[in-house]
């Protein structure tokens, strides 16, 4: 006993030193298990999207944040340019530009692209400390730890925010939940201090991620269900009307959202709520110094009074444009398969898919069951925060079946209510199972538990298959992690058949010539899937990208890649393209090439009048089907994304046995083979023929020019 | 430079004055940058590049020659044409003229020679160059570079398919050229401002490591590309293989270096010093920048710099880190051990006084069951030498020590009793189990008295003894399992 002298803490301390290590460790797991990319690959940015917010964060630590306020880009959407700074959430650049200048300030002279790679990684770990704190708030410390354990390795939050993976989501979730916990801080107190730290977590929120739309109408829902339940207080008075006030004034700040706290539709609940309370507030003052019959009289005129006269407000804002309608994908949110029907460029999409049930359990695992658990637990132990934790729960499990990018709203209620679920069945077996072995030690015999039979056993197995349960997880998730969310798809490896790893950098390959062997001013044409990339790493004008606000423009893009040669060619002059870039993987078997984005390309193209010569059954075959070899539809044939797909394909030997022309995705020979490029040039094809790309004639004259032996700089004077 | 004539005049001291009559060898080697200018300047993927030679058949110099032989060695044998002089004879890719007698000083005549050239035109037109000195025995170079193909310009479309299948078509690009980085070069990096380039190979040789640069696209006629490469090494040396236009070399010293002298092999142009920042420095650390055009591979010479340097400051950095390790701790400690809260928590302050009552409790306990093990030990000398004395005096011992122990338990025990937790209990427990293991441990000492004065017979007092001391064993176990629980 004197042996153990040293290490014999009390029990607060054993309880501080546990929570501690546990937490810290749960941290750095979370940190660490996002790495995976950057291990196998290098310090990269990936996908899309955090491409556009690399270069806009790399033109914040430049420029400064009042350049990047009025930065108009003339590097995208050509012609018509893009005000970056009004049409972004800046919290993603903001955060890391702060990040690099402190770092900086200490010397410490780290890459802005280094600190846009691990920032997901950063802020997860965040989140998983205050999901602890939060789950705390719900049960005890115990769930708060399972939860942050759980929160840290859960797959749907990782998709989002692996190292590399410098998107908007990958903060936003962080300020979600600091939003939520100091919300439930303000209603548990009814402080303002809360109220007002609420204000400033939802103000980050709404500076980070155009989700907050989801948090402005959650919480409002909390306030009702609390009225509706009877548990309205000066509390949760106090809380909202600072929250509503102080929220919405800060988050018009925001430029991107502007007014639209005060005039969208998908802001009203909100709106109306604090109206409510406002009303109820009042109400019950008044019942206090009046009569009951009296109070009930008022109650009712003043019901009628309100509904009334709101029914005209909100009909008068309507008709009059003030308050605008709701958005495509705020339908597409209510209403499935709205956008399947109305508009393909949001359906376009693969995020905005609705999710199969497998994806739940691939990207939840045992969550999915043990959110129940903890669903009923909450029911039956009701308390303000509960309520708004199970209101949470509900409302995203719905959104996230409607939309698959949601699953990352879903994933941290998950690890929260599952962490209060494991949490309560370990506590009540767990304290079986102690119980026993202390009675075994002092007083065995003399008490025997007689509760039900086999109580030791019962509790032995339950705790076993739930560390069971709980190290499957956690093996599942290291797993999803590794193989599905680790890539970082602007790099692509394979095994060669010899077992050693083969990568295919065509992209950077491409984007890269086009930097420096191209003129400086030279506009580009490609889908707009690849406009964020050809920005950031080519430094090019391109036509169209990722924020697809113009439809109008993407459709001629689709036109132009959907129409025979000559018609494109008469598109693409209008548009003053130089070079157009196509992405094809029929070579090495890359299936998510623009040969199978195809018919989303027509369908935009044809989705607006100047497109009214393309129509999609043009590029299927008479049974409907959509074919690349010799019994496709001429249309397809002979359209301009095809030719360039397919440019001297016909004469390469894929496959051994097989015709050469013989495209590895579509599993076919193709069926136009030996043809000439009419108005364009082969200018580049990457090595494994990822990316090709075209130049574009400046005059049909250029072959004859050519001949004649005049270089570029002679046919641009001509045509100058 | 001389009156009346173009070109630089040199001076060339000889190491022993040449006397009359004497005759020296003297070899004087030249390097000329851009003096083949490919013709067409326009060529199309599948052509071959043809460049055109100007230069001099006569050797440019303010004496006049006896005789001289000029012998132009190309780089392939095919030839287009070439200036005649009047003995001038062609074998294989090799164009003599002359030999001429008795030539003129500052004698010139256009020499033009058209011929057919594929090896890689590459022009480094930016090269910067960044040493990183380290007094903990590492020096990081790296280098970025701006690369271009100076040859003829590819005109027309570039075809993939030809360049996979044809070996003849793009004979003049460039795919990939070696670079030789020192011996120990480690961690080598080749990237650029998207990233890794994962194109090179690396081949470890005796003496140095040969780097196969293969840009991320194979260079044509009038192509570009940019990149950085990057090494760490313990000393170093360095070779290359191109044409530089403009080359800047900045040279990171150890923060706080002093007294800094650069003696470069041959004249360059010297920028202001700098401070450079970087991880763990507080006041910079100062750079050395030197500038040169116009390079080439006889240009690769070692440069000497001095410096002079307190070793005191080494231990700075890590002194920092330990410094921000000790705060981060310190942190941690504050804040778990006081209390910030400005309300009182009764039940918490409650719960803290008993665990350490409970805890001076415990260490009390300890010690009194201690005392139990050195008097077993007294009644078996007693029992052996049977000296009553020794006996009586571990017996007053015990007495007196455990009265005190147990009088401050008590004390404790009704200061913990005013709070009323399940720690009272436990020490009451203990309090009686302890009651117990006295009576026994004195009644061991009864019977050995006893049989020590023959009252009792000796296979009884075996039997009582094995029994006994069995159950004192069982005894102190659940004391101390109690205690340790306490």
């Amino acid at each position: 006993m004197a042996r153990l002298g040293m290490l014999r803490l009390s029990h607060e301390k054993q309880d501080t030193l546990l929570k501690l290590l546990i937490l810290s460790m749960a941290a750095v797991l979370s940190f660490s298990t996002r790495l995976f990319s950057v291990l196998r690959f290098e310090s990269v940015i990936h996908e899309f999207d955090p491409y556009f917010n690399y270069r806009t964060t790399r033109f914040l630590t430049e420029e400064g944040f009042y350049k990047f306020h009025n930065w108009f880009d003339d590097r995208a959407w050509y012609p018509l340019g893009r005000i970056i700074g009004g049409t972004i959430y800046p919290g993603l650049m903001v955060t890391s530009a702060l990040f690099y200048h402190i770092l900086h300030f200490l010397h410490v002279t780290i890459e802005i692209r280094n600190v846009c790679v691990f920032l997901a990684p950063l802020f997860s770990s965040f989140t998983t400390i205050l999901t602890y704190h939060l789950t705390k708030e719900l049960k005890d410390a115990g769930a708060g730890l399972v939860a942050a354990v759980m929160v840290a390795i859960v797959p749907g939050y990782i998709s989002r925010s692996v190292a590399g993976s410098y998107d908007n989501e990958g903060i936003a979730i962080f300020c979600m939940l600091l939003t939520y916990y100091t919300w439930i801080q303000a209603v548990r107190t009814g402080s303002l201090y809360w109220s007002a730290f609420c204000s400033l977590a939802y103000f980050y929120m709404v500076s980070s991620w155009g989700g907050y739309v989801f948090l402005i109408n959650l919480i409002p829902l909390h306030v009702l269900a609390l009225m509706a339940t009877g548990r309205f207080s000066h509390r949760v008075y106090v809380a909202y009307s600072t929250l509503y006030c102080l929220g919405t004034v800060l988050s018009m700040q925001v430029a991107f959202v502007g007014f639209q706290p005060v005039q969208s539709s998908e802001h009203m609940a909100a709106l109306g709520v604090f109206a409510l309370c406002q009303a109820f507030a009042a109400y019950s003052w008044l019942r206090s110094s009046l009569t009951p019959a009296l109070a009930e009289l008022l109650l009712r005129s003043f019901m009628w009074l309100l509904l009334i006269a709101g029914s005209i407000a909100v009909a008068i804002l309507a008709l009059s444009g003030k308050i605008s309608p709701w958005t495509g994908r705020f339908y597409s949110l209510l209403d499935p398969s709205y956008a399947k029907n109305n508009i393909p460029i949001i359906a376009s999409v693969s995020e905005h898919q609705p999710t199969t049930w497998s994806s739940y359990y691939f990207d939840l695992q045992f969550l999915v069951f043990m959110f129940p658990v903890g669903l009923h637990y909450c029911f039956s132990n009701l308390s303000d925060s509960r309520i708004f934790i199970i209101l949470y729960g509900v409302t995203s499990m719905y959104f996230s079946a409607v939309m698959v990018r949601l699953m990352l709203v879903l994933a941290p209620v998950m690890c929260v209510l599952s962490g209060v679920g494991v949490s309560h069945v370990l506590t009540s077996y767990m304290s079986n199972l102690e119980l026993g072995r202390a009675l075994s030690r002092t007083r065995s015999r003399r008490h025997p538990d007689h509760s039900y039979p086999g109580k030791q056993e019962v509790s032995s197995a339950v705790v076993l298959f739930l560390s069971f349960f709980l190290m499957t997880y956690t093996f599942h998730s290291t797993w999803v992690t590794s193989e599905a969310y680790s890539s970082p798809s602007i790099v692509l490896s394979a095994r060669s058949p010899d077992g050693s790893r083969i990568i295919f950098d065509d992209f950077r390959e491409a984007y890269y010539w086009l930097r420096h062997n191209t003129p400086q001013d030279a506009k580009v044409m490609s889908w707009w899937d690849y406009g964020y990339q050809i920005t950031a790493m080519a430094n090019r004008t391109i036509l169209v990208d990722n924020n697809t606000w113009n439809n109008t423009h993407i459709s001629r893009v689709g036109q132009a890649m959907s129409s025979p040669e000559e018609k494109a060619y008469e598109i693409m002059r209008e548009l003053d393209v130089g070079y157009v870039l196509v992405i094809f993987g029929g070579l090495t078997g890359y299936s998510s090439d623009d040969i199978n984005k195809f018919l989303w390309m027509v369908r935009i193209g044809g989705s607006t009048e100047t497109g009214s010569h393309i129509h999609e059954n043009d590029y299927y075959t008479p049974t409907g089907e959509f074919r690349v070899d010799r019994d496709g539809s001429p249309t397809l044939l002979n359209c301009l994304m095809y030719k360039m797909c397919y440019y001297r394909f016909g004469q390469v030997y894929t496959e051994a046995k097989r015709p050469p022309g013989y495209d590895r995705v579509r599993n076919a020979e193709i069926g136009n083979k030996d043809f000439e490029l009419d108005v364009l040039d082969e200018a580049y094809t990457t090595e494994h023929w990822l990316v090709r790309i075209y130049k574009v004639w400046r005059c049909k004259m250029m072959p004859i020019m050519y001949t004649l032996g005049c270089g570029d700089y002679v046919i641009d004077l001509m045509v100058v | 430079f001389l009156e009346g004539y173009k070109g630089i005049a040199y001076e060339v001291k000889l190491p022993t004055p040449l006397s009359s009559g004497e005759e020296l060898k003297v070899i004087v080697e030249i390097a000329f940058t851009r003096t083949l200018s490919p013709f067409p300047t326009h060529i199309v993927q599948t052509e071959r590049q043809l460049v055109v030679f100007q230069g001099n058949h006569y050797f440019y110099s303010p004496y006049s020659i006896s005789t001289q032989l000029a012998r132009v060695r190309l780089a392939s044998k095919n030839v287009e044409s070439f200036s005649k002089l009047d003995s001038t004879s062609k074998n294989e890719d090799v164009i003599e003229y002359g030999p001429f007698k008795d030539v003129q000083p500052f004698s010139s005549d256009t020499m033009r020679i058209h011929f057919e050239n594929n090896s890689p035109f590459l022009t480094v037109t930016k090269l910067e160059r960044v040493i990183e000195v380290s007094l903990w025995g590492n020096i990081a170079v790296e280098e970025t570079v701006d690369l271009r193909h100076s040859g003829a310009v590819l005109k027309g479309p570039f075809s993939r398919y030809d360049y996979q299948r044809q070996p003849e078509s793009g004979i003049s690009s460039v795919r990939s050229f070696k670079t030789i980085l020192p011996a120990a070069a480690q961690d080598v990096y080749y990237r650029d401002e998207i990233g890794n380039i994962s194109t090179s190979n690396l081949l470890v040789m005796e003496d140095s490591v040969e780097m196969d640069v293969r840009p991320r696209f194979p260079l044509f006629g009038g192509w570009k590309t940019h990149y950085y490469i990057g090494y760490n090494l313990p000393s170093y040396e360095y070779l290359y293989n191109l044409v530089i236009d403009d080359l800047t070399v900045k040279i990171i010293l150890p923060e706080g270096a002093k007294n800094i002298e650069l003696q470069p092999p041959y004249p360059v142009h010297k920028s202001d010093q700098m401070l450079h920042f970087t991880y763990l420095d507080t006041f910079g650390r100062p750079v050395i920048i030197a500038r040169k055009s116009n390079l080439v591979e006889q240009h690769i010479q070692d440069f000497v710099l001095h410096y002079t340097f307190n070793k005191a400051l080494m231990l700075q950095e890590p002194l920092l880190v330990v410094a921000a390790f000790c705060i981060l701790f310190l942190t941690v400690i504050i804040y778990v051990r006081l209390d910030f809260s400005i309300t009182k928590d009764p039940a918490a302050e409650t719960r803290m006084r008993v665990a350490s009552l409970a805890d001076q409790i415990r260490r009390l306990i300890v010690k009194r069951a201690a005392l139990y093990e050195p008097f077993l030990e007294a009644v078996t000398r007693f029992k052996v030498n049977r000296e009553g004395a020794v006996l009586t005096n571990a017996r007053r011992h015990i007495d007196t020590e455990h009265r005190a122990l147990s009088a401050e338990i008590a004390a404790l025990l009704s200061r913990a009793k005013a709070d009323g937790t399940d720690v009272t209990e436990k020490v009451t427990e203990l309090q009686k189990m302890d009651a117990q293991m006295r009576d026994m441990v004195l009644k061991a000492a009864t019977d050995a008295d006893r049989l020590v004065h023959g009252k009792l017979g000796r296979n009884p007092y075996l039997e009582n003894e094995r029994q006994s001391s069995t159950r004192r064993r069982e005894l102190a176990e659940r004391i101390d399992s109690i205690v340790n629980l306490l």
